[in-house]
């Protein structure tokens, strides 16, 4: 991997590429270029992930002719497609350097961040919604035990934004999640569930299941889990999966004008429970 | 094109949080969690999300003041300096080493905090020194 | 810290008493419920119901100053029902006899009536704590800022000692600190008493090693604190201050004293990165670069040793804090320079050899270093009395509970309490300017209990005007029960709302000095439009 970087970096075929390296011991995002080949030295490869993508972007849009070579997982390679149909980023000027991943029977021996995480402890096996476990399961639950799980979980909630601050595919200048119509501010827990149901409806047509927010949270909310759900829903419904083609889902989970409405910041608790009942089928 | 990620420490609570600073052609432009740091692991708070947001601020002291007649004017290093030391000299004189004080921080590095209380223990010559972890 | 912060996933309970861990030290709540999703006993004590408190076994409210007598009360439960540990008792402390027969004397009545809290809950709290091992301690400022803030902390250490939870992995008692080198600030000798390294001044062994190496004499009896250089400012004994990196116009506890105190400064010169409003007053300000225009190291609650990195030049002309006293020791005629911070950090290590020893920077790496770590191959210490105490056997002091020194009357029948809100961090300066921090919260706020409210025909968000025999500050309103009743609270951010108008100078914890932040009596009352 390290000689293919080197090679492109010589031949011009990209100007800067977009890696990891180490540094002290610790893989950081790097980014390489010509005129420092020997910072290849350190090129590393791990199970930790950063969004590279959303960096990808930053320098991208700071030089408009700069050609950027990327190191990409499969994660990467779906929010890439995802960001090129919501038009944030140039795709022609990114070039990804394909590193196979995602485990599958086809993919064995994968190091990935996301495989590993905090054990589901006794407690969160009783009260709350342990990690990474298939929604089916969940769904043995009944509506009433689900929804205390669920809020077992969303009310330890610090509002960082973490969630959508590490997310490749959350960008928007003004999020609505801090709009003080909307929500209550100054106060934790966030409001629960609201906060995050509005959260995870934003993420239906865009959310490419990497789990660098649930990575992100200090409070180990299964989010993945959350928004998969979403996204088994958007499968459902409209066919569409993130991440496989880079055209973006024109409707959400939500009619049209519900979503108008829910973006004009006409919100109703009920609209939004509408959409969860509908979301936990 | 600068484009770097430099690690680093949260600047505010005391749990010294590892962050690193993006920083795009010597502006920093975000922060993200440091994920193989031993104290937080990939995670951070609002805070610790936000760090950078103070550094350029456009309000931040690009030059040292000194006040005339009541109002500040920009000066040279050097003026700035010479004014501080020959006034904290001219009250030591007269009112002894004791009658200075010198506040540190809980914002400023170990380093800094030694060269500080070196400063008020040598150059001035006083033990009155103390910061704001008492507050 | 006595241990650190990753262990306490290992702990079986964890104590949290006057800390809002969630919204203060987040990444530290982030430890506590993991501990508690593996299944450890959570309780939590503190007079505001916190968010912490959710997810505890066991969460109550205590009144205002009384930590001792709850802490006392819980003791009282465990040494009759024989809950202590008495082999550890015996091996590693001392002072027992006279520790037990003074908790003996708080007995559920009396402590269900000192602290409101019922008695069944003490005991289950007391259970809680012993029974299940290690257990940790964990507090902030609710413990500190307190006339009797020293006792508590004795008190504190008490209930660790009992149940034999010092010196072990998973245990302790970990003061969690609230700005982020207020640890190193302390290490590096930035105390009036103290040499770097916690080498006392009086010493006169400490006084010649120092005085040896830096070439001057070091002056022998202790400075004085902050709470005493204002007194000394209005005496007008204490001419100039030089404030570096601090905002006292809006952190120390009396306002209107220290404004006034400060008027009657001769000469004041301010060292920081924005115009603070104690910037504003004062004759020279010098620019200083932020921290991440620099080199450095932090040193965090868990005494681990950081290495900051600077990561943008400094703007315009502003220059490190290191080079600024540089220059002007220089220019007082005593020479200070340096290559660089790492050649500071060697003369740290070479002064305060049993802390920092071996400490140097290339081996402090991303992960920093815990100490005490006094030579270069030495790994750090993640958990400090592991075999023995610093001084040899572990003491048990016998602390009595005592009435704040406010208690409230008919003309102020509030009690206030003052404290930190989570998006934003002491007194403003860096977060306030932050669009995303400021859109969590823009202004300050008076939480205060709803039937309270009500009383004085106060609704949401409307103006209250708070005052104490100090002075007074209006904010809008918060209803809320997070408080109980008949108390207030105010953060300590905003300027405009200035929560330290109302608390006071002079009453503060006659040893340590910290003034009592955590409780005032003030009138509330609405505010005339
Ligand atoms: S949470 Fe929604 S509004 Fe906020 S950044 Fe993400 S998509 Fe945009
Ligand atoms: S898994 Fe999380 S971080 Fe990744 S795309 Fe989905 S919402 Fe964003
Ligand atoms: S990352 Fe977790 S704690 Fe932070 S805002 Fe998202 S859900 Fe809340
Ligand atoms: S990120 Fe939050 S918890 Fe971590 S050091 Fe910064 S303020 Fe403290």
């Amino acid at each position: 991997m390290r000689k293919t970087v080197q090679q492109w970096l010589e031949e011009g075929i990209v100007d800067l590429f977009l890696g990891y390296r180490a540094v002290e011991g610790h893989p950081i995002p790097w980014v390489f270029r010509k005129d420092a080949l020997h910072e290849l030295e350190a090129f590393r490869e791990g199970p930790y992930r950063y969004p590279l993508e959303k960096l990808a972007v930053e320098i991208l849009r700071e030089d408009p002719r700069v050609r950027l070579g990327l190191l990409a997982r499969s994660c990467t390679e779906r929010a890439v497609t995802v960001l090129q149909a919501l038009h944030a980023l140039d795709r022609e000027r990114l070039i990804l350097l394909q590193e196979p991943c995602c485990p599958s029977p086809l993919h064995r021996g994968v190091v990935c961040s996301s495989l590993a995480g905090p054990e589901n402890g006794s407690q969160k096996r009783r009260d709350g919604i342990p990690r990474g476990r298939p929604l089916e399961e969940l769904e043995t639950w009944e509506a009433d035990e689900r929804f205390s799980r669920w809020m077992h979980e969303l009310e330890k909630c610090l509002k960082c934004y973490g969630c959508r601050d590490v997310c490749p595919v959350c960008f928007c200048d003004q999020c609505t999640l801090q709009d003080p119509e909307l929500f209550e501010t100054g106060s934790l827990p966030a409001e629960a569930p609201h906060f995050h149901l509005v959260r995870a409806v934003h993420m239906a047509g865009r959310c490419v299941d990497c789990g660098l927010c649930e990575e992100a949270c200090p409070v180990d909310i299964p989010l993945r889990t959350l928004y998969r759900k979403v996204g088994a829903l958007v499968r459902d419904l409209y066919g569409y999966v993130p991440g496989h083609e880079p055209v973006p889902l024109l409707w959400g989970p939500l009619g049209d004008g519900e979503l108008e409405r829910l973006v004009a910041g006409e919100r109703s608790r009920e609209m939004v429970w509408e959409a969860v009942r509908r979301c936990s089928g | 094109m600068d484009y770097k990620l430099v690690p680093s420490v949260c600047p505010y609570c005391g749990t010294g949080c590892g962050i690193l600073y993006k920083v795009l052609n010597d502006r920093i432009t975000g922060v993200l969690p440091l994920k193989s740091h031993p104290v937080n692991e990939g995670k951070l708070c609002i805070k610790g999300w936000n760090a950078h947001a103070y550094v350029h601020h456009p309000l931040r002291l690009k030059a040292p003041l000194l006040k005339t007649e009541g109002r500040f004017h920009k000066v040279s290093w050097d003026r700035a300096i010479r004014t501080t030391a020959d006034r904290l000299g001219d009250i030591r004189e007269k009112h002894g080493p004791d009658a200075i004080g010198v506040l540190v921080s809980a914002k400023i590095t170990n380093e800094e905090n030694f060269l500080a209380q070196k400063f008020a223990r040598t150059a001035l010559g006083t033990n009155n020194i103390d910061h704001c972890a008492r507050l | 810290m006595t241990n650190s912060i990753a262990e306490m996933e290992e702990s079986a309970c964890l104590f949290v008493i006057g800390s809002n861990t969630t919204e203060c030290h987040p990444l530290i709540a982030t430890r506590v419920l993991r501990a508690r999703e593996k299944g450890a006993a959570l309780v939590v004590a503190d007079p505001r119901r916190i968010h912490l408190g959710l997810y505890a076994d066991v969460a109550v409210q205590h009144r205002l100053g009384t930590d001792i007598a709850l802490l006392n009360g819980m003791m009282y439960h465990i040494l009759v029902n024989n809950w202590h540990d008495a082999a550890y008792i015996r091996a590693r402390t001392e002072g027992f006899q006279e520790f037990s027969e003074s908790v003996l004397a708080y007995t559920p009545e009396r402590v269900e009536a000192l602290t409101g809290v019922p008695a069944g809950a003490v005991e289950e709290m007391a259970r809680l704590y012993a029974k299940s091992k290690p257990a940790s301690i964990l507090y902030a400022m609710g413990i500190t800022q307190h006339t009797t803030g020293v006792d508590n902390v004795k008190a504190v250490c008490n209930l660790a000692l009992l149940c034999g939870n010092v010196g072990v992995r998973g245990g302790g008692v970990n003061p969690l600190r609230g700005q982020n080198n207020v640890q190193g600030a302390c290490d590096m000798g930035g105390l009036p008493n103290v040499l770097p390294g916690y080498q006392p001044v009086t010493d006169a062994e400490v006084r010649g090693r120092f005085a040896e190496a830096w070439g001057v004499p070091i002056p022998p009896q202790p400075g004085l604190t902050i709470t005493e250089m204002a007194q000394a400012m209005m005496d007008g004994k204490l001419k100039a201050l030089y404030v570096i990196g601090e905002n006292p116009r809006l952190s120390d506890p009396d306002w209107n004293h220290l404004r006034h105190a400060m008027k009657r400064l001769e000469f004041l010169v301010v060292q920081d990165i924005f115009l603070s409003e104690t910037a504003q007053v004062a004759d020279v300000v010098l620019a200083a670069a932020s921290c991440a225009e620099k080199d450095g190291t932090f040193t965090n609650s868990e005494r681990r040793c950081l290495r900051i990195r600077q990561a943008v030049e400094p703007v315009g002309e502003s220059l490190p804090d290191w080079r600024i006293f540089c220059l002007l020791s220089q220019a007082m005629g005593v020479p200070m320079d340096y290559n660089g911070p790492h050649e500071i950090m060697d003369e740290i290590a070479s002064l305060a050899p049993k802390l920092y020893g071996g400490i140097r920077y290339d081996r402090l790496g991303i992960d920093g270093i815990q100490w005490p770590c006094p030579a270069p191959d030495h790994p750090g210490t993640p958990f400090l009395h592991k075999d023995r105490f610093s001084r040899g056997l572990g003491k048990f002091h016998a602390v009595e509970h005592r009435d704040p020194a406010e208690l409230p009357s008919a003309e102020t029948p509030f009690q206030l309490t003052t404290g930190r809100m989570f998006a934003h961090y002491h007194t403003g300066t860096m977060t306030r300017i932050s669009q995303r921090l400021d859109a969590e919260q823009r202004e300050g706020y008076v939480e205060i209990h709803p039937e309270d409210a009500r009383e004085l025909g106060i609704r949401e968000g409307e103006l209250v005007r708070v005052s104490s025999r100090r002075g007074e500050m209006e904010a809008p309103a918060r209803l809320t029960r997070r408080v109980r009743r008949g108390t207030i609270f105010v953060p300590i951010h905003f300027g405009e709302s200035p929560a330290n108008i109302l608390t006071s100078a002079e009453a503060f914890d006659p040893l340590a000095k910290i003034p009592e932040f955590k409780v005032s009596a003030v009138a509330v009352s609405k505010a005339l439009q």
